[in-house]
């Protein structure tokens, strides 16, 4: 059999104004809603009680000196390290030492955890709502129609996506009903919310969460073992200084210039 | 590749980093529409398609070099074609925005192919 | 620069809006046409293919005027981006310490709303260092003089 001619299918124009513009319309706005709802919704850091900040910064104090060790002098260095080895080691920062050793709380019980989980939820939600909302919206008053033809071929799996609601088997699989437009409108239209919010916006489904806090302080984790840990990987550090050589650096950087 | 020591001898801004690579993201994905405009009006189909939009984006990326990063880049002592004073790595500037653009070329890619063919 | 890039992208964009109708308007013409001469000459598969494969050409006035108008827009918005910075602490500092605030400007004349400033600006002011003595001084002068 010869190569059969590509299907050519009569649609009316009225197609556009009515199926592919409105749905367009409302991805745009839906991502721009999005991402004010998002910024509205943003609760503000929560105040954390003074031994539990005593806590976390004294471990984020032992991790900026493991990290920026380079900067220091042997003799600065091995102070700091000396302190704050011992001080972990005796659990000198936790924040109730009583309970050291013992299992960590369940996080359901912690009040504090919760409300870290309530600011996931609301996330998930403002994601989730209007993508179900505008699927369904879809699937009952555009189900069915023909509109648009992909311009480049895909394999036949993809029929019953793209052309969910229109069951005709002779179709070429690269026409699309108006739901695999909304598909692509879904991942495509990132430009659309760089171009209007600015670059870093919540508008697209799939652009990430944001910037996340760090889940080192998260519930569940047991903090006196964190701090066994720091003393550690402060213990077995090497001590070197960037400033090791640097006259020979210069004097080789001057050379060359 | 730089050893760690190098980087600790000669630190890098992350907030350096950060801009740059948004400014050449947000370029490319902006372009990246204007290709599938343009593709979707010239009717190119399946492989042609998908090499108009590698070779306008190969475009896009040269040009960009010519007029933000030549400039100041090659006065410093660079050579050609170095983007080391911007980019970390050559990777990330000539590649790093190909497949970021993809999507949006696609949607404007087939929404004007449908517009003005079939 | 600013008025020069953002023409230039109008001027694009301009250029892409009259290539895009008129090739439509075309294919479009080209189209009910083929569909007519399909009609008549349905019983030959074969013309039919052919005719199908001469669908997909389009004039060269109009295809050319499409890729010029994609390399205008695109030479404007690249000139209408942001100024890299370096990623270096030492060339970056060199820089910020040379021009200031004026390095930062971008293309309309206006500060980036990132731009943090002298990253050294809190080494440089530390009040443990300032001599509060001369300024209490130099206070009571300018109040004098008022």
């Amino acid at each position: 059999m010869a190569q059969l001619p590509p299907q050519t299918i009569q649609r009316d124009p009225q197609l556009f104004y009515w199926i592919l513009f409105p749905i367009t319309v409302v991805m745009i706005l839906t991502g721009i809603l999005r991402h004010y709802a998002t910024v509205l919704m943003a609760s503000p850091p929560k105040k954390v009680e003074q031994p539990a900040l005593k806590e976390q910064r004294s471990l984020m104090h032992g991790v900026a000196v493991r990290s920026n060790f380079h900067v220091l002098t042997a003799p600065s260095f091995k102070a700091r390290r000396e302190f704050l080895t011992t001080a972990f080691e005796s659990g000198a920062y936790l924040k109730d030492p009583e309970r050291r050793g013992q299992p960590p709380a369940n996080p359901m019980t912690d009040p504090g955890a919760m409300d870290g989980m309530m600011g996931m939820m609301k996330n998930n939600m403002a994601m989730m709502v209007p993508n179900t909302l505008i699927m369904s919206w879809i699937n009952t008053f555009f189900s069915g129609f023909v509109i648009l033809k992909l311009p480049f071929p895909i394999t036949i799996k993809f029929k019953s996506m793209l052309q969910a609601g229109v069951a005709t088997k002779e179709m070429d699989p690269r026409w699309m009903s108006s739901i695999s437009w909304y598909f692509l409108c879904y991942f495509g239209l990132q430009f659309v919310f760089n171009f209007l919010l600015g670059s870093d916006n919540d508008g697209a489904a799939d652009a990430g969460n944001g910037p996340q806090a760090p889940n080192m302080f998260g519930p569940g984790v047991d903090a006196d073992k964190q701090f066994q840990a720091e003393a550690e990987n402060l213990a077995v550090i090497k001590h070197y200084s960037v400033l090791d050589d640097v006259e020979q650096r210069l004097l080789e950087g001057i050379k060359t210039r | 590749m730089p050893t760690e020591r190098e980087f600790q001898v000669a630190p890098i801004v992350p907030e350096s980093v950060m801009h740059n690579t948004k400014a050449l993201s947000n370029l490319q994905s902006l372009t990246a529409s204007i290709f599938g405009v343009a593709a979707g009006i010239l009717g190119l189909e399946s492989y042609s398609g998908f090499l108009f939009y590698f070779i306008f984006t190969i475009l896009t990326t040269i040009l960009f070099y010519t007029f933000r990063v030549a400039p100041t880049s090659l006065k410093s002592g660079l050579g050609a074609f170095d983007t080391s004073r911007y980019f970390r790595t050559q990777y990330e500037f000539w590649a790093g925005g190909v497949f970021g653009g993809l999507a949006g070329y696609i949607l404007t890619w087939t929404l004007f192919y449908g517009l003005v063919r079939a | 620069m600013t008025w020069f890039s953002k023409s230039t992208t109008t001027f694009g964009f301009l250029l892409l809006a009259h290539a895009c109708p008129s090739s439509s308007c075309y294919s479009a013409y080209e189209h009910s046409a083929l569909q007519s001469h399909r009609a008549a000459s349905l019983s030959s598969l074969s013309a039919t293919t052919q005719q199908a494969a001469a669908s997909s050409s389009l004039p060269l006035d109009i295809s050319l005027e499409t890729i010029v108008a994609t390399v205008i827009i695109t030479l404007g918005l690249v000139l209408n981006t942001a100024k890299l910075r370096p990623i270096q602490w030492r060339v970056w500092a060199g820089q910020i310490e040379r021009a200031g605030e004026e390095g930062a400007r971008n293309s309309s004349g206006e500060i980036d709303k990132d731009f943090v400033g002298n990253p050294f600006k809190l080494l440089e002011s530390r009040p443990g260092f300032v001599d509060i003595r001369k300024q209490r001084k130099e206070f009571a002068e300018w109040v004098k003089q008022q």
